[in-house]
């Protein structure tokens, strides 16, 4: 007759501690984990594309007219002063929108447009345009316009670029926790023999499992706090319905913790050393940061490419989260991608129980 | 004392292990006796480890039997696992954790209360409790090593070639602390390389070779048997060794880098 094999409780919660202790002071976690996704949120919060700012170059000589004033009234427009010459050069540099120069008196304008960046030079022009427009109705007396333009400022929600960028930055750190430390956390555990030394203690392969998936859900739920938070207080990140909000990003980052998993233990399952990690959680890893909506909408790929990149797991995660985030809409709304990240899990898990192996 | 009481402690019967068609260990049958210092000596790749690891649960037996403490290591897994203490060949501790914390995890896996300053005290690492495993000499890993052998209380101490790697002082320190677990009246197994070790520390030990057993027997008997045959070594042997000089000159106080 077998005995029966021990309460697991109380390993369970030793593995989960223990490992989440030694993972906190390995400078590798940290830093993937919490300072890399910070420094791109920093980075790209930032310098990142803020609305589209008009820099227009008026040189000195040109400030006296009617148009200049106008100008210097709209709002996202900003004015460079300086010499003729050395403001085209600086539209040749691509640091100037446009340059208006009116050498030969007020009633000849040129206006010079940087082909560099072809949406913003049409806004400069039109701005332009609009303003001179006016000037030529008002030179010319006319008073009564046949047709009236009245512009009414609607009150809409603000969408800033850290809406867009920080839901994919939880969706990276998500990503790299789960299937980076969990294919090198084991197999730094297999090499160091410290699996091989658990286990000549009554302790069960699944406890060791568990309790180290444990310990990461724990280094995910901290991940994505810091980064909220992060994003709340420095960039004025939008929570839709506060709290209720951050609720459910937790709970997305859970779900998407354990689905990623699965493919860290796949790699742990089939790599034989740390060596032979590195390529394989870069395969899973990298391709997806880069195109599955990290930093730009998966809608400004090439048509083609679309339907694909819409089906990798992180692309589901950040539907998911976006949708959340931005939309302020509830789980049950993103039950298409939960099913889809549930569908990969299937995929993951079944891949890791029939690579996996023990020492 | 082995002639006393001749329980068994481990019995090992027709094991055969293979990798492949390799086998790694080819039908051995031993038994170790309770209380005593058993060793398994033999070169590099002569099975030592992998016999270790089948009687630890560590690795399955490709057929055979293995009863420690009168428990079938195959059906009563758990049970063997909770009543042998393991020392692996190398370290098998989380590097960035501290002594006392490793020591608090492992007596969780245990299911046991411990007192970890207590055990530390008995190897003379107290003052490192506080040590992250990794920052430890190798003697020092090897005799904290040893401490967590004794957390569960164990009946059996199977030990994977304990002093491989350390200098005189700490290989003789090692000795020591080994016959004090013995002292404590537990059963040690032990596999060594090293003659003079299963010479000084063992009550009797089993010689193996591409995984099969040469020879068993007391390191005296085993010494006789060769005598009779003839055998004299080329030179007369001096009353004392280099290992002797060395430890004279130097000292045997311990040595941590």
């Amino acid at each position: 007759m077998k005995t029966k094999s021990p309460n697991q409780i109380g390993p369970l919660l030793a593995i989960a501690y223990y490992g989440l202790r030694a993972q906190l002071r390995n400078r590798a976690t940290v830093f993937f984990g919490f300072v890399f996704p910070l420094m791109f949120i920093f980075a790209f919060g930032f310098f990142g594309p803020s609305g589209a700012s008009i820099s227009i170059g008026i040189p000195e000589n040109g400030q006296s007219t009617a148009i200049y004033s106008d100008i210097s009234k709209i709002e996202g427009v900003s004015i460079q002063k300086g010499n003729p010459a050395d403001l085209q050069r600086e539209l040749q540099a691509g640091k100037l929108t446009a340059v208006l120069i009116t050498e030969n008196g007020p009633g000849d304008v040129k206006l010079l447009i940087s082909q560099a960046n072809q949406n913003q030079a049409q806004v400069a022009q039109s701005i332009v345009s609009g303003v001179i427009a006016k000037e030529n109705l008002s030179l010319a007396g006319i008073k009564d316009l046949p047709i009236n333009l009245s512009v009414e400022k609607v009150a809409g929600r603000a969408f800033k670029f850290i809406d867009f960028f920080l839901p994919g930055m939880i969706g990276f750190a998500i990503l790299a926790t789960a299937v980076n430390n969990t294919a090198f956390g084991l197999i730094f555990l297999k090499k160091t023999l410290v699996l091989k030394r658990i286990f000549a203690t009554p302790t069960k392969g699944l406890t060791i499992l568990v309790g180290q998936g444990m310990a990461r859900v724990i280094v995910a739920l901290a991940q994505t706090l810091v980064i909220v938070a992060a994003g709340v207080w420095v960039f004025d990140f939008t929570l839709i319905h506060g709290l209720f909000t951050i609720l459910l990003i937790i709970f997305l980052s859970i779900i998407g913790l354990l689905a990623f998993m699965g493919f860290g233990l796949f790699i742990a399952g089939v790599a034989t050393d740390e060596n032979s990690v590195v390529p394989l959680t870069n395969i899973i890893v990298f391709p997806q940061f880069l195109v599955a909506g990290t930093f730009f909408p998966i809608e400004n790929l090439p048509a083609a490419l679309q339907p694909f990149v819409k089906i990798l797991p992180l692309a589901f995660f950040n539907a998911a989260i976006r949708k959340i985030t931005t939309e302020g809409v509830s789980i049950d709304q993103v039950f298409p991608q939960l099913l889809g990240l549930l569908a990969w899990s299937i995929v993951a898990y079944i891949a890791a129980a029939r690579t996996f192996k023990w020492e | 004392m082995s002639k006393k009481s001749k329980k068994a402690a481990v019995k090992v019967k027709n094991l055969v292990k293979k990798y492949e068609d390799l086998a790694a260990v080819d039908n051995i049958s031993f038994e170790v006796y309770e209380g005593e210092i058993f060793g398994i000596l033999g070169p590099n790749g002569a099975g030592k480890t992998t016999t270790l690891e089948i009687a630890e649960t560590l690795r399955k037996p490709t057929s055979g039997q293995i009863e420690v403490d009168g428990l079938d290591i195959l059906k009563n897994t758990w049970e063997v696992k909770s009543r042998i203490g393991v020392q692996l060949q190398a370290a098998g501790f989380y590097p960035d954790l501290t002594l006392v914390e490793l020591l608090k995890m492992f007596a969780s896996l245990y299911q046991v209360e411990i007192d970890p300053i207590a055990i530390l005290k008995k190897f003379s690492l107290e003052d490192k409790k506080k040590s992250y495993f990794q920052k430890l000499s190798g003697g020092q890993k090897q005799r904290f090593s040893l401490a967590t052998t004794l957390i569960n209380n164990p009946k059996i101490v199977f030990l994977d070639e304990p002093t491989t790697g350390l200098d005189p002082q700490g290989r003789t320190n090692l000795w020591q602390e080994i016959k004090n677990i013995h002292k404590m009246g537990k059963t040690v197994i032990i596999t060594t390389h090293y003659m003079e070790e299963a010479e000084k520390l063992c009550d009797r030990l089993a010689i193996m070779d591409h995984g099969k057993i040469i020879k068993i027997g007391t390191p005296h008997e085993l010494i006789d048997e060769l005598l009779k045959t003839g055998f004299r070594r080329e030179k007369e042997i001096k009353k004392a060794t280099l290992e002797d000089v060395f430890l004279n000159l130097t000292g045997r106080q311990l040595r941590e880098e």
